[in-house]
C-alpha cells in the first residue's frame, strides 16, 4: 500500500484482513491493547504477528506470562508458514515471564515501585539486546495482578510503553476479561493507555458461537470500526465482515 | 408432451463460454440435479483441470461422494463446504476426511465464506469454481435480508480472485425473491430445469 505524505511507518501485521482494517498496519512503535475473553483467538493471532514479522526479517520477541512457552508452541494450531528455524536463528524468541521474575529475585505475590522498575528494565533490556521489532507479551493482565493497585499499572504500563517505542518496537499487550465484561480491561487501566485496542469476541446469534474482531481505537491511523467474523486456519487468522441481515442490533 | 432436460454437455457449454471471475446462476429442476453435476464438476471443472469448492447445504458431503463415484466421477480435485452433515449430527465421517471443511450450521454464513476463502488460499489450481448447493436451502435457515448481503460479499470477493461461481437454484422450491436475489449478483443465468420439448 503505498504511503501517503505524513503518515506514520507500518508494521504490516501480515494477518491480510487486519492490514485492511489498519490502512495497512499497525503504526510503528504503537502499543497495542489485544483484548477478549478466553477462546476468542488472543493468542494465535498474536502469534502470527510475530511469526509473519520474523519472515519478514524483523526480530521477534513473545513473552509468556501464563504459559510455559514449550506447551504454548505444542498447542498452537499448525500455522503452514511457520517455519522451526525462525527460532533457531533467533528471528523468534520465547521468554518465560516467571524464569524472569524469579532471576530478578520477585518471588513475592505483588511487586513494589523498585521492583517494576526492575521489571521494565530487564524486558527493555531485553529487547535491546535482541533488536526486537515485534514483541508480545501474554498477558499484561497476569502481571498487573502482581502489580495491584492502578497506580502501579498505569506506572508500569507507561514506562514500558514508552521504553519500547523508543526501541522503535511494535508491541501487542494481551488482555483478557471476563466474557461479561463491558469494559477492555480487567483493570480500567490498560485500555487508557494503550495507542490502541482491539477487542476480540464470542458472539451469539441464534445459537451460533463467532469469534468476532474489532478494532476499537488506533492512535495514527485511521481505521474500519466495523465488526469482522474470524476463523484460525493453517494458513493464517482469516476475516470476513459480520453480516448485519438489516438487523438493528 | 413431456419435458426435455438440458444436457450435461449444454451446461458445460455454456459455463465453458464465461470468462474466470463471472458468477452464474444454474436454475435447475429436482429431476436434473444428476445431469447438472456432471455437467458443471466433471465435463465443466475437471476438464479444465480446475478445483471445486463445492458448498453444500442440501444434502451431505457424504451423498454427493457417493453420486461421484456412482457417476465415475473423479472427485480429487473437489472440495467440499459441509454446512449440514453438522446439524444432522452425521458429522464423524466428514470430520476425518481431508476434502471436506464442516460448517456448524448453514445459519453461519460469515464461518461458510472463511472456509471458502481458506480453500481458495490453499489450493494450487490457477482455476477455481465455488458452487453454492443451493441457495433455496440456504433460504430455509436464513432470512432474504442476511442471505442477499452474504451473497453479494461472498460473490463480490470470488470475483476479486478470478473464481468463477455457480449459484444453484432449484426451480420447484424457487422463490420470485430468491431468484431476483441470485440474478443481482450474477451476471450470467443458465436455465437447465425443464422445458418442454
Amino acid at each position: 500500500m503505498a504511503q501517503k505524505a505524513g503518515d506514520r511507518d507500518r508494521c504490516a501485521t501480515g494477518l491480510e484482513g487486519l492490514d485492511t482494517i489498519l490502512y495497512g498496519g499497525i503504526p510503528r512503535s504503537n502499543t497495542v491493547l489485544l483484548t477478549g475473553s478466553c477462546g476468542t483467538g488472543k493468542t494465535s493471532l498474536a502469534l502470527e504477528f510475530l511469526i509473519h514479522g520474523a519472515i519478514k526479517g524483523e526480530n521477534s520477541l513473545f513473552v509468556s506470562v501464563t504459559e510455559n512457552s514449550d506447551k504454548l508452541l505444542q498447542n498452537i494450531i499448525p500455522y503452514s508458514f511457520f517455519d522451526r528455524s525462525l527460532i533457531k536463528s533467533g528471528k523468534l524468541v520465547f521468554v518465560d515471564l516467571p524464569i524472569l521474575y524469579e532471576r530478578l529475585g520477585m518471588t513475592k505475590p505483588d511487586l513494589s515501585m523498585e521492583e517494576i522498575d526492575l521489571l521494565v528494565a530487564a524486558i527493555s533490556d531485553l529487547a535491546k539486546e535482541l533488536e526486537t521489532k515485534r514483541l508480545v507479551i501474554d498477558s499484561i493482565t497476569s502481571v498487573c495482578y502482581k502489580l495491584k493497585t492502578s497506580e502501579k499499572i498505569r506506572d508500569f504500563i507507561l514506562r514500558l510503553s514508552k521504553a519500547l517505542s523508543d526501541l522503535n518496537c511494535t508491541s501487542i499487550l494481551v488482555g483478557e476479561v471476563a466474557a461479561d465484561s463491558t469494559s477492555y480491561s480487567s483493570f480500567g487501566v490498560e485500555e487508557a493507555i494503550a495507542d490502541g485496542i482491539i477487542l476480540m469476541a464470542n458472539m451469539e446469534r441464534r445459537g451460533d458461537l463467532l469469534r468476532t474482531l474489532q478494532v476499537i481505537k488506533m492512535r495514527g491511523t485511521m481505521h474500519s470500526r466495523a465488526k469482522y467474523v474470524l476463523d484460525i486456519t493453517p494458513v493464517g487468522v482469516l476475516l470476513v465482515p459480520l453480516l448485519k441481515g438489516g438487523s438493528t442490533g | 408432451m413431456s419435458p426435455e432436460m438440458v444436457s450435461a454437455q449444454q451446461i458445460a457449454k455454456e459455463l465453458s463460454e464465461m470468462p474466470p471471475s463471472s458468477a452464474a446462476s444454474l436454475q435447475m429442476s429436482v429431476d436434473n440435479y444428476l445431469d447438472v453435476i456432471r455437467g458443471v464438476v466433471d465435463l465443466f471443472a475437471n476438464k479444465k483441470e480446475m478445483d471445486t469448492i463445492y458448498v453444500t447445504a442440501t444434502i451431505s458431503s457424504d451423498a454427493i461422494r457417493r453420486v461421484l463415484d456412482a457417476l465415475d466421477i473423479d472427485s480429487s480435485r473437489v472440495y467440499f463446504v459441509d454446512c449440514i452433515s453438522h446439524i444432522m449430527m452425521g458429522a464423524s465421517s466428514a470430520q476425518q476426511d481431508e476434502h471436506t471443511t464442516l460448517v456448524e450450521s448453514p445459519t453461519m454464513l460469515e464461518n461458510l465464506m472463511l472456509k471458502v476463502e481458506y480453500l481458495i488460499r490453499r489450493s494450487g489450481s490457477k482455476d477455481k469454481l465455488v458452487v453454492i448447493d443451493s441457495i433455496n436451502s440456504l433460504a430455509i435457515h436464513n432470512n432474504n435480508w442476511i442471505l442477499s448481503e452474504f451473497l453479494h460479499i461472498l460473490v463480490s470477493g470470488l470475483r476479486s480472485r478470478d473464481a468463477y461461481t455457480v449459484i444453484f437454484t432449484v426451480e420447484e422450491h424457487s422463490t420470485p425473491e430468491i431468484n431476483n436475489m441470485v440474478s443481482l449478483v450474477c451476471d450470467h443465468g443458465i436455465l437447465a430445469g425443464k422445458k418442454e420439448g
